[in-house]
């Protein structure tokens, strides 16, 4: 009797920590909360992929290749479905140190657009060194000192070439001593802020949510059966494409790994800039390159008219993560999260979109249509 | 041996030197001072609930007294010289102007912060609710500079404006090269600037709070760039009203004899000088020390043919600003009173006005003590530990020393 009562206990404590991490189904929100702060600039995003991973229920079957993808399969068989999300976010490097102590900053990709660089000037960043993340501020002239004509040439000209990192040091010596080295990867200070009706605000939360939102995915699909194999994929150096292609390498890697036969990628798409372009609020955007049949996509459209889960369209839309996919038998689509002020340091996104994505995906996967 | 008589000597160096209140063993608690008023919002005209922390602060047994402006002040002994230490403890940001039918807010600036520095970051509403976020959205055409970069060259890149769109580069990416210069970007003015809440409709806003007239404070967080260097928004002027708070806390102010002391925190400084000038209707001071920033050129975007006051080299006089010019003879008093007391002290003339000033046509002399720092006005306003304690320690001696 003590012996069963024994095993009882045991089995429960095992159906409890089979899973680990996010055993049960955790909050979005929290999920979020923990890995926006984290930098991962392209190039950099193996603190993230270590966080996700860690996090990844543990009966799960995961990979990760040299590059820092990482990956994770469910069910058995042939590959049939992979749902991909990028790692990475935009970023800078530390290229040079001056002889008081500043840094100069670079970048390994280009920015989103050219006011991006812009928006480090008089404001603090984070710097990821082999001795953890320092802080550091862009250093910015005084008002009182600024006559108006330089006031317009740092609106208007604005480069890297103006951005001195401060991280109170008075030499490079001292700047390495405070753990600095080339190459460290340097973002923007992980300032999330609440707004009203469940709407977020933060830089690279897009990325970072969609991130989320794929390892909230893999705890869910670790309690599913699944009849064929279905893999999920986090990709790194997505804004860096194959030389002389336009596709992203993270995206190639990712085709060549897992071959599946049918491609989601979870993608962010900008949000409310006018009249045609996908709104906030209103559920996930289903992109396709062009407009043509697909059976992945009427798949989609039937599970979010049956779950009346809200959906969005665009097409005409070239992607560097499809890119890879398309042109062979792999069947592609985007599905993607609505952002406001995208690539901003204030990139705003909705948590009803980002649920609804989630209850669509899961849909799919789930229901076998997209075999 | 000789050694030990240098030892001997050093001794009695030490045991020689001027020992006042301002000497004592406690520790300075200024640096510790400014990490908690710094925080606390106190946009110009609206400093309540910092001359709340002011005076909650302040011994018990010093008479503080406050008047409709949140002004706040107190007086020790009587006669001459009177002596006025001024800080201000307002600081720059926005009021609501404006609620939008769309739901977003218009503001107008109170001070100047550079307008650049503002957009796409986030903000707080200070409610009768309480705090609301929100953020100052970016100009509306942010992302459209995007064309003149693709034919650059540039990555195609995940989320450029749509959902992993390919700006088609025509050749492989160049990191070194830079991007296409940045097209006319007009200076946004303040009143430009539309504060979003995340929500789409006037009602939406008020219900959160929002109103007409509500601060709007930026998001500050305290950038530790070591253990004694400092960086964040309202150093200016909360390390003038922490330096003066801890010197209040380390005085005896029972030794105040043969003159009359006065430590002012004043507000609306940086609207005009409007607190001071109430001030000047009821103080008259012989000598009024304007505790502020010294708007230094230590910053590598500075020239440094002025201002270049160097942080951590001490406390500094503020020998010439855009307001006042100390007299000499008061420069080397004050020169040799730091001197005298060890303490460390940059003089240097630079930019920008101070409370001071209001009281110089009266009479009064004005004599401002700062600290170095660089980014006056900023969002990462710079400050070094030691000297804030050097510019405690000036004040502490002043009051003490001052004939």
């Amino acid at each position: 009797m003590k012996k069963r009562m024994i095993q009882s206990i045991l089995a429960i404590l095992f159906l409890l920590f089979a899973g680990a991490g996010y055993s049960t189904a955790q909050d979005i929100k929290s999920v979020v909360k923990e890995l926006f702060p984290i930098l991962s600039s392209t190039g950099n995003e193996d603190a993230l992929a270590a966080k996700i991973e860690q996090s990844l229920p543990k009966n799960a079957a995961k990979e990760k290749d040299p590059m820092g993808n990482l990956y994770v399969r469910f069910g058995k068989g042939e590959p049939r479905l992979a749902v991909l999300a990028a790692l990475d976010e935009f970023g800078y490097i530390v290229s040079g140190m001056t002889q008081d102590g500043y840094l100069r900053l670079d970048r390994a990709v280009q920015p989103p657009h050219s006011q991006y660089d812009s928006y480090l000037l008089g404001h603090p960043v984070m710097i990821s060194t082999s001795k953890g993340p320092l802080q550091g501020i862009v250093a910015q002239p005084a008002m009182h000192l600024l006559t108006r004509e330089r006031r317009d040439e740092l609106a208007k000209n604005f480069s890297l070439d103006l951005v001195f990192l401060d991280i109170g040091a008075r030499s490079e010596e001292e700047a390495r001593a405070k753990g600095v080295e080339i190459l460290d990867a340097v973002t923007f200070w992980p300032d999330l802020s609440e707004l009203a009706n469940e709407r977020w605000a933060g830089h690279a939360l897009g990325l970072k949510t969609g991130c989320a939102l794929l390892l909230n995915l893999a705890v869910e699909m670790s309690g599913m059966k699944l009849s064929r194999e279905a893999s999920l994929g986090w990709m790194a150096q997505t804004k860096f494409p194959v030389r002389g292609s336009r596709s992203a390498l993270g995206a190639m890697r990712a085709k060549k790994k897992l071959q599946p036969q049918k491609v989601l990628i979870l993608d962010v798409v900008a949000a409310d800039r006018d009249e045609k372009s996908p709104a906030l609020g209103k559920g996930p955007v289903l992109v396709q390159a062009k407009e043509e049949a697909s059976k992945l996509k009427d798949a989609i459209d039937t599970i979010a008219r049956e779950k009346n889960i809200p959906l969005q369209y665009q097409t005409g839309v070239e992607s560097t993560l499809m890119n890879p996919f398309l042109g062979d038998t792999t069947e592609v689509l985007t599905l993607a999260l609505p952002v406001k002020f995208l690539n901003t340091p204030v990139e705003v996104v909705d948590f009803k979109d980002v649920r609804a994505l989630k209850d669509l995906i899961l849909s799919v996967i789930g229901s076998g249509r997209a075999k | 041996m000789r050694k030990y008589t240098i030892s001997i000597l050093g001794l009695a160096l030490i045991f020689c030197a001027p020992s006042p209140a301002s000497q004592s063993k406690a520790p300075d608690p200024s640096w510790d001072l400014l990490k908690k008023i710094v925080l606390i919002p106190g946009l110009s005209s609206q400093e309540g609930k910092v001359s709340d922390f002011i005076q909650s602060t302040l011994p018990a047994s010093l008479k503080v007294e406050r008047d409709a402006k949140a002004n706040v002040w107190f007086t020790v002994g009587e006669g001459h010289p009177h002596l006025l230490f001024v800080a201000h403890s307002d600081e720059l940001g926005f009021v609501i102007d404006k609620i939008t039918p769309q739901g977003t807010a218009l503001l107008r600036a109170r001070g100047g912060l550079l307008a650049q520095t503002c957009e796409a970051r986030p903000f707080v509403i200070y409610t009768a609710k309480g705090p609301v976020d929100g953020i100052i959205q970016p100009r509306p055409d942010y992302y459209q500079s995007q064309s003149s970069t693709r034919a650059q060259g540039q990555n195609p890149t995940q989320g450029q404006s749509g959902a992993g769109q390919n700006p088609a580069p025509s050749s492989p990416p160049n990191p070194a090269q830079k991007p296409a210069p940045t097209p006319v970007r007009p200076q946004a003015a303040p009143e430009a600037f539309e504060l979003y809440f995340g929500v789409s409709s006037e009602q939406e806003a008020r219900a959160l709070g929002v109103a007409e007239g509500n601060q709007v404070i930026f998001k500050k967080k305290l950038v530790d760039l070591a253990p004694d260097i400092m960086a964040t928004r309202a150093v200016d002027d909360r390390a003038g009203c922490a330096a003066l708070l801890a010197a209040a806390l380390q005085l005896d102010w029972t030794k105040v004899s043969g003159k009359a002391i006065t430590f002012a925190w004043d507000v609306e400084e940086e609207i005009g000088l409007v607190g001071a000038q109430a001030l000047s209707k009821i103080l008259k001071p012989d000598y009024v020390f304007a505790v502020d920033t010294f708007v230094s050129t230590d910053s590598p975007l500075e020239n440094k043919r002025f201002g270049n006051a160097i942080l951590g080299r001490g406390a500094v006089l503020r020998a010439i600003d855009s307001s006042n010019i100390i007299p000499k003879t008061e420069i080397r008093k004050i020169a040799e009173l730091a001197k005298k007391y060890a303490i460390p002290l940059q003089i240097y003339n630079s930019r920008g006005g101070n409370d001071g000033s209001v009281f110089v046509p009266e009479g009064a002399v004005d004599i401002p003590l700062s600290w170095p720092g660089t980014s006056a006005h900023s969002f990462i306003e710079k400050i070094v530990k030691s000297d804030l304690e050097a510019l405690t320690k000036l004040i502490a001696v002043i009051v003490e020393d001052w004939k």
